[in-house]
């Protein structure tokens, strides 16, 4: 028997039993990506330019079909300080919501549970995301939202996670550029951390880091593997990141529907050898994606035009890319 | 009255009740207990606060602690909550027993013998005095400036008619972790002042719930001014709800409420719930510590 992510039950009485068999169907059937994976790198040099027309492109270059599906957006809203960038900026968000609905998606909602904050609807404020035309209508805060258990998470023996999220058909991680202070870089694999709700582990999200960082990305990222990404990389933050670095420029969207794909071109736009990154070394060994050059079909922009080197802390000088 | 700041807050928090008694964060949701701790302290002494704890009780896991809602196999910070409640009520049977020493025993891994052992060794360098203990959000992981204040109202309330001395030894070393823990500019972050040798700037959320598990220590008024500026400068309703009652608690002069609506920025029930609390007329009072 299949059973699909839509199919667990909610948290209360019998479900808690069957839930977790439906998820441990879900994780056998994960196999390792054979073919080569394509990630798509568009240049964008501001965020005035048409965004919804850059996103549309990657998402037919990567032939994502998500008519009758219900989608969640899911931007990196962890934290705000205006005298950065800590966030997907709020026009990447309008644009993929549009996109998104015209391609005949049957339910598209905004979704982050943040992980520093605890209100978070003065965060959506502060980011300007209530421009988002009928925005209190499509968001949901993931931190605050009716949970269900997920059977095996690392080492634990369940995780909780919101039902929008469990429910949803495609999860559109919406993710930063940014340099991590503990994992190196974040992108649209990190981003998954505001998928695990505050009201359950706390702010922050303390039990992911005692698992340990990487193991927890992975795991995330293999619990929600019908996803996308999008890397808002129009300008990134290098540095201390992710929340006390400095705004760097690289003009540019990437997008794929591999997210360790993704995560490692990102790299090798920011200067980081995805290869020496832990996070993704384990997705790749544990056939989560591709990482290696060889393996990623790059289309778009190349590589060696769009790369500008992110400034990183002395301890992850070795990373840097030859 | 039923139009007023707190009538408002009053009259939506019995209208969005949940049928088993327990509050959600957002109407019509699954109901969570730490919504649930503040409707029924806004509304302590009628039905609805009876039938709220009744709904708590029934949660309590075997080990004493409390998950942040039914059926979840965490033991969490909310157990804090349900013992400050479970004394506000003046129910001290078994459930308040069994919850007190569930939160005796426990304490942030970082001040583990072995930690602490490493960490004198050279190790590490903490940054801070790991011989101090706090509370973590979920047992089993770091101690976290939230939990740990939320522990000490309950603790501090538990001490006012226990003379169990590792109550006051916990209570001790909860308020020094507090104090040790505090940012350059006088406030709380989450957690650490600093992170990779960066000084962490401290939050209005955070910094009012410190002040409040430091009720009685004179060390906490020079963050006071901090928590007074704050309730004038911060865009978030919930930092402002915060502050007014962790200032209220402190004897301090709040501003009246500007208005019944006012604030509404977010649909979030305790929200509103910490709003009506720390009105005119509110319950701040019933999180008032003082110890014997």
């Amino acid at each position: 028997m299949k059973i699909k992510r839509r199919d667990f039950f909610p948290l209360a009485g019998a479900g808690i039993i069957a839930g977790y068999a439906g998820w441990e169907g879900l994780r056998s059937r994960l196999e390792a990506p054979t073919a080569r994976s394509p990630v798509v790198v568009l240049k964008a040099p501001s965020y005035s330019v048409d965004l919804a027309q850059r996103i549309l492109q990657g998402v037919r270059e990567c032939g994502l079909d998500v008519r009758d599906r219900r989608v969640l957006l899911k931007p990196n809203l962890v934290e705000f300080d205006p005298a950065t960038c800590i966030n997907t900026d709020v026009s990447v968000v309008a644009a993929a919501y549009e996109v998104f609905r015209s391609l005949g998606a049957s339910e598209v909602v905004i979704g982050e549970g943040p992980g520093h904050r605890r209100d978070t609807y003065s965060l959506v404020e502060m980011a300007r995301y209530r421009e988002i035309s009928n925005f209190d209508n499509l968001f949901v805060d993931l931190n605050r939202d009716d949970v269900s258990p997920v059977k095996k998470f690392a080492d634990r023996d369940e995780i909780y996670l919101p039902n929008t999220a469990l429910r949803a058909d495609l999860v559109v991680s919406l993710a930063k550029m940014k340099t991590h202070h503990w994992a190196g870089a974040t992108l649209s694999m990190k981003n998954f951390f505001g998928l695990v709700p505050g009201s359950v582990y706390g702010w922050p999200k303390n039990e992911l880091h005692q698992i340990g960082i990487p193991q927890s990305i992975v795991e995330l990222s293999r619990i929600f593997h019908n996803s996308f990404g999008i890397v808002d990389g129009i300008v990134g933050m290098e540095g201390n990141g992710p929340i006390q670095g400095t705004p760097k420029p690289a003009g540019v969207l990437v997008m794929g529907r591999n997210l360790p794909a993704v995560d490692a071109t990102c790299c090798r736009i920011m200067g980081i050898d995805p290869t020496k990154v832990e996070y993704l070394r384990m997705a790749a060994d544990g056939s989560l994606g591709n990482v290696e050059e060889s393996h990623i079909e790059q289309r778009g922009e190349n590589i060696r035009d769009v790369r500008t080197n992110f400034s990183l802390l002395d301890s992850f000088h070795g990373l840097r890319l030859a | 009255m039923a139009d007023s700041y707190l009538g408002v807050r009053q009259e939506i928090l019995r209208r969005s009740q949940n049928p088993d008694g327990g509050w959600s964060f957002y109407q019509g949701r699954q109901s969570w207990l730490e919504p649930t701790f503040y409707g029924a302290l806004v509304l302590h002494g009628e039905r609805a606060s009876d039938r709220a704890w009744a709904l708590l009780k029934s949660w309590q896991s075997s080990d004493g602690s409390w998950p942040p809602t039914a059926g979840a196999a965490i033991s969490g910070w909310g157990t804090a909550l349900c013992l400050t409640l479970a004394q506000i009520r003046g129910d001290m049977g078994e459930h308040y027993a069994k919850g007190a020493a569930y939160l005796l025993k426990v304490a942030g891994t970082e001040s583990e013998l072995w930690r602490r052992a490493l960490a004198r060794l050279g190790f590490f360098d903490p940054g801070r005095d790991l011989s101090l203990k706090g509370w973590p959000w979920k047992e089993g992981t770091s101690s976290w400036v939230e939990p740990t204040a939320h522990t000490l109202i309950a603790l501090k309330k538990a001490s006012a008619h226990s003379p169990d001395s590792r109550l006051r030894e916990r209570i001790r070393s909860g308020e020094a972790l507090l104090l040790d823990v505090r940012c350059k500019d006088g406030g709380w972050n989450y957690g650490s002042p600093w992170t990779l040798g960066e000084d962490n700037r401290s939050y209005p959320e955070t910094t009012a719930l410190a002040l409040m598990g430091l009720q009685g220590r004179t060390e906490a008024s020079s963050s006071v001014d901090l928590a007074r500026h704050w309730l004038e400068e911060t865009p978030s309703s919930m930092a402002r709800a915060w502050i007014t009652l962790a200032l209220r608690l402190h004897g301090v002069p709040v501003p009246d409420a500007p208005g019944p609506l006012a604030g509404a920025g977010s649909p979030d029930l305790t929200i509103l719930a910490l709003e009506a609390l720390g009105a005119p007329g509110g319950n701040y009072g019933l999180l008032k510590t003082e110890m014997a």
